[in-house]
């Protein structure tokens, strides 16, 4: 299956160029099902270069989660290729770091022992580098002295900020975000976007993140990916040229409607297509 | 699926503070939980107001008790109330005072305590390893649990004249019925637990690479423990029913054969001082299960999420 681009937006890089942190080539997902077999993803084609923001945006259901997952390696895929970092996708990579909408902190451990789990997952020593490094992030993230608090003496945005710093601690190169902040009120979720915002600036980190929001894919990203639903494939890559480091006043600067009305534009068209189907 | 949010008052963003957070010549991503994020409030004053309520909540069956048991001392006493079908409750504590005194009831109370207990030990235990072996090998899964599910819809005291037959009228008949009637809550609730383990933890963890043993005893063991102890409670007061129904089927001692020999001579109060022992009996131990729950599972309440 071969690359189904729409709209005037223009892909902004080719997959097989070099340097591509993530590379995805055709990649086909098909679920069977007591009713017959059903799409999850057809021929999704897409890189992201290395130090890339990349956000995939779509309706629920439209299997953005799902590329998210075959990239990390947690689910296999029946078609195309798919390459993380110069290897085919596989679980189990410390390269690649891994948050979702809920903190999935567990309630018997501290946040500290929290952060430290996947190096027991590893089968590696804690030792004092790894300690210190814990305890220089839950600074960095604004839980310093919550170190030894449950996750559940935690806040809903003190714990997604703990799941952070516990995907920092094992310092990938590959950030998969699937809605991080999709389960947070409105108030602490504008916070914590802009914060991410200059995290990965100053990390110049590769992240693909996965949001259902238009404004938060464009605050964070340099190129939102749009996917169309009922198979899900990636139909349009809008670039987002704002300038950097994004702060909160480029919210209200008419480039940034633009963009999102561009968004908005190519999601319509998915919807119709769909409608059509 | 909901999150975070939905962890209650406890989750929910106390109120921000007017001053913000001190300043520091980090940029980075500054996050003073004192604005908008912050930690649940201090409980101290809430839990004073809790337990008075609880003390409160006290007052309610306190006077119910006196009343019932006043009605039934004064049904007594007027001969409203055969003493052959309920004797009175000052002859019920007469009564127990006489039977604490008696060697032959330490001796009962101490084999029917041993009953249950072994009962309780080997029918929660091989149900919890049971249940472990189903729910994590998918071929035990398909050839046992069938069997389980058939075996389970049996009324289990049913089995305690066989028990008898196989296992003699001494403790063992009585350990097998108490242990097979404990067997099922902690099967039962540890193949529930397995299934329900976190999703997204299960993710996170292979998503570092976690083997299937190591992701069994650093999340999924946690995690069912609370539906095991929950099963445990179940499987303690169920045991103590499967020793004295194994009892009244066929033995020589114990608290249920002292209560079917009180019933035979109609001595209705010692019947009742044995009924109201055991009673204490199943409570005592019902609370034991109930405080190591709370002392091994001090985050109940909380799942992972």
């Amino acid at each position: 299956m071969g690359q189904q681009w729409g709209g005037e937006s223009q892909l902004a890089t080719t997959p097989d160029e070099l340097g591509s942190a993530v590379l995805l080539n055709g990649v086909g997902k098909t679920y069977e099902s007591l009713s017959g077999s059903v799409d999850a993803i057809t021929g999704v084609s897409f890189d992201i270069a290395d130090g890339e923001f990349v956000s995939l945006i779509g309706a629920s259901g439209c299997g953005k989660s799902t590329v998210l997952k075959v990239i990390a390696g947690l689910i296999d895929h029946q078609i195309g290729d798919v390459t993380v970092l110069g290897e085919p996708a596989r679980p189990g990579r410390r390269e690649v770091g891994l948050m979702f909408q809920a903190p999935v902190l567990l309630p018997w451990r501290t946040v500290r022992q929290n952060m430290v789990l996947p190096f027991e997952i590893f089968g590696e020593p804690v030792d004092d580098t790894i300690r210190n490094r814990a305890a220089e992030l839950l600074n960095m993230v604004g839980l310093s002295g919550f170190g030894d608090k449950h996750p559940w003496e935690l806040s809903g945005g003190m714990r997604q900020r703990a799941a952070l710093a516990r995907l920092l601690v094992t310092q990938p190169s590959v950030f998969l975000m699937d809605e991080p902040l999709a389960a947070l009120d409105e108030l602490t979720r504008e916070r914590l976007v802009f914060e991410l915002a200059e995290l990965c600036e100053r990390m110049k980190q590769t992240v693909l993140y996965v949001t259902h929001n238009i404004a938060e894919a464009v605050i964070l990203s340099d190129r939102v990916l749009v996917m169309s639903h009922h198979p899900g494939r990636v139909l349009a890559a809008v670039p987002v040229t704002l300038p950097r480091p994004r702060t909160v006043e480029l919210v209200s600067s008419v480039e940034f409607a633009e963009i999102g009305q561009e968004i908005r534009r190519v999601l319509a068209l998915a919807d119709s297509e769909a409608a059509v189907q | 699926m909901s999150h975070g949010l939905s962890a209650g008052a406890a989750g929910r963003p106390g109120i921000a503070t007017p001053e913000g957070p001190t300043p520091t010549d980090e940029p980075s991503l500054i996050a003073d939980p004192a604005h908008g994020e912050g930690p649940p409030r201090t409980v101290s004053a809430d839990s004073v107001r809790r337990s008075s309520r609880r003390l409160g909540s006290l007052v309610a069956p306190a006077l119910l008790f006196v009343v019932v048991i006043g009605t039934w001392e004064w049904l007594s006493q007027t001969g409203r109330l055969s003493r052959f079908v309920m004797p009175a409750p000052s002859g019920i504590g007469t009564a127990t005072i006489s039977l604490l005194g008696e060697a032959f009831f330490w001796e009962a109370l101490r084999l029917t305590l041993v009953e249950t207990v072994l009962g309780f030990i080997v029918g929660a235990g091989g149900g919890l390893i049971l249940g472990v072996l189903i729910g994590e090998v998918k071929i035990l899964r398909k050839t046992i649990y069938p069997y389980v599910v058939l075996f389970q819809s049996l009324p289990k005291v049913a089995l305690a004249p066989i028990f008898v037959i196989w296992f003699g009228f001494g403790t063992v008949s009585k350990v097998v019925m108490a242990a097979t009637i404990a067997f099922f809550p902690l099967l039962v609730n540890t193949l529930t637990g397995l299934d329900s383990v976190n999703k997204n933890a299960k993710m996170l963890f292979m998503g570092y690479g976690a083997s299937r043993s190591l992701m069994f005893w650093k999340l999924s063991m946690p995690e069912i423990l609370a539906a095991v102890m929950a099963g445990m409670k179940t499987a303690m007061t169920l045991a103590l029913i499967g020793a004295i129904v194994a009892e009244f089927v066929g033995a020589q001692k114990g608290l249920g054969i002292l209560l079917e020999r009180f019933n035979f001579q109609l001595q209705m109060e010692m019947a009742f001082a044995v009924l109201m022992i055991l009673a204490l009996v199943g409570l005592l131990l019902y609370l034991i299960v109930d405080v190591i729950e709370r002392k091994v599972i001090f985050w109940k309440g909380h799942p992972v999420e």
